[in-house]
């Protein structure tokens, strides 16, 4: 029964991607996507990587998804004001290219040995030494924690990339457009009731993080999308982004990240070292300070470049 | 008894991919939407039910996320969605730009 189970979500898998990339209509297309994500993340869970699938529900399906329709809504507007050239023509190369990185990929799978080189059982062996209970929390936060490090201010990066796509006189101003919705609307009354659900979940996924699968990022994730839903509904408006106590807010984490490397320096003896007995603190200190920097990250970069100025 | 879990959440699979079809032959903006959201509780259901095939507790949590950010999702669906903006919540999906 489980081999059906499998079968089916293989098929499933393979039928959306061919629909994703055949779509003629773009909507369609993103509906495609964010269905095959919710699908990706039951496979995972199929394979045992549940820290994967958690991933692949919050950011593959959840936010890129929010990506996609963002960036459908402009093109369709585009293309409605006679912007629409070539995107048929670009069809079959993309999917001949999409086909041909698929097959390679196999190819390379079929290829792997027998039994594939892994560190599992060195990270499995080392394990106590960390203090957490979840293998994937050690590997990034302890045994690869430098990884973790410039991913935090890759993504910082990808901010300022995002706003220096802003015009001159916006710039510092407020990302997106104002939102607007009717008072006692479902779009209001659902951005008022989910919220709270939503920050207790995403606070609880960030705390599990250490013993289970979970995490900052799923949890900071979960809490991003709840602050794009009260801005949705217009409840309330995004921050300008000239605001000192926002980009103090997102450098905070990555700084309060680099101190705790040197604090290691001076008292492990190497960047990113944590003394003995203080490991698990120090990690928990980290992703603390990391989870309210990535939120805002990954809330302003959905919002976009600023397109007005600072008056509400 | 976990054949019969795995048998159900065989079915609501079936059941969400159906769903699709509609999709597939040309459909507006409304059905768009409420295939997300069928995914969205489908996805959540078989999850569940392959947590308590598995006995992996954490699956519940992967459920939980999926379950709050499809709600979420279908919401910017509604907002982004131009055809639905303009007929199916005329009133409560405007915006404009205040260049």
């Amino acid at each position: 029964m489980m081999t059906f189970v499998n079968l089916l979500l293989a098929v499933l898998l393979l039928a959306l991607a061919a629909w994703t990339t055949l779509a003629r209509n773009m909507f369609a297309a993103v509906v495609g996507f964010i269905a095959y994500g919710a699908l990706l993340a039951l496979a995972w869970v199929q394979l045992s990587g549940i820290d994967i699938a958690l991933t692949e529900a919050a950011i593959g399906s959840g936010l890129t998804g929010l990506l996609l329709l963002n960036a459908a809504s402009r093109l369709h507007v585009n293309a409605n004001a006679g912007g629409n050239t070539g995107r048929s023509r670009l069809r079959v190369p993309a999917a001949l290219l999409s086909a041909a990185v698929s097959g390679a990929l196999m190819l390379c799978v079929f290829a792997l040995p027998e039994t594939p080189p892994t560190l599992a059982p060195d990270v499995a062996a080392n394990l106590a030494s960390t203090e957490v209970r979840n293998p994937i929390t050690a590997v990034l936060l302890a045994f690869r924690a430098m990884d973790t490090l410039l991913e935090a201010i890759v993504l910082l990066f990808a901010l300022i990339g995002v706003w220096s796509l802003s015009s001159d006189p916006h710039w510092g101003g407020r990302p997106g457009l104002r939102q607007y919705s009717e008072p006692n609307g479902i779009l209001a009354y659902t951005a008022r009731v989910l919220p709270p659900i939503g920050i207790v979940v995403g606070a609880y996924i960030f705390w599990t993080g250490a013993d289970y699968p979970g995490g900052k990022f799923q949890g900071a994730t979960l809490l991003a999308a709840m602050w794009l839903l009260v801005l949705m509904a217009g409840l309330a408006d995004a921050p300008p982004i000239r605001r000192t106590w926002l980009r103090v807010a997102l450098v905070a984490g990555p700084l309060a990240f680099i101190a705790v490397g040197f604090l290691g320096l001076q008292t492990a003896g190497a960047f990113l070292a944590y003394p003995e007995g203080f490991v698990k603190p120090l990690i928990i200190a980290i992703e603390l300070a990391l989870l309210p920097s990535l939120t805002l990250v990954l809330g302003l970069l959905l919002l976009g470049a600023p397109l007005r100025g600072e008056e509400p | 008894m976990a054949d019969v879990l795995l048998a159900a959440a065989g079915i609501i699979l079936v059941t969400v991919a159906l769903g699709l079809v509609p999709i597939v032959r040309g459909a507006s903006a409304t059905d768009n939407i409420l295939a997300v959201q069928l995914f969205g509780t489908g996805g959540v259901a078989v999850l569940l039910l392959l947590g308590a095939v598995s006995g992996a507790e954490a699956i519940v949590d992967v459920a939980l996320t999926l379950a709050l950010l499809s709600a979420f999702v279908s919401v910017a669906f509604v907002k982004s969605y131009p055809a639905a903006s303009s007929d199916v919540t005329r009133s409560s999906a405007m915006y404009e730009c205040r260049a």
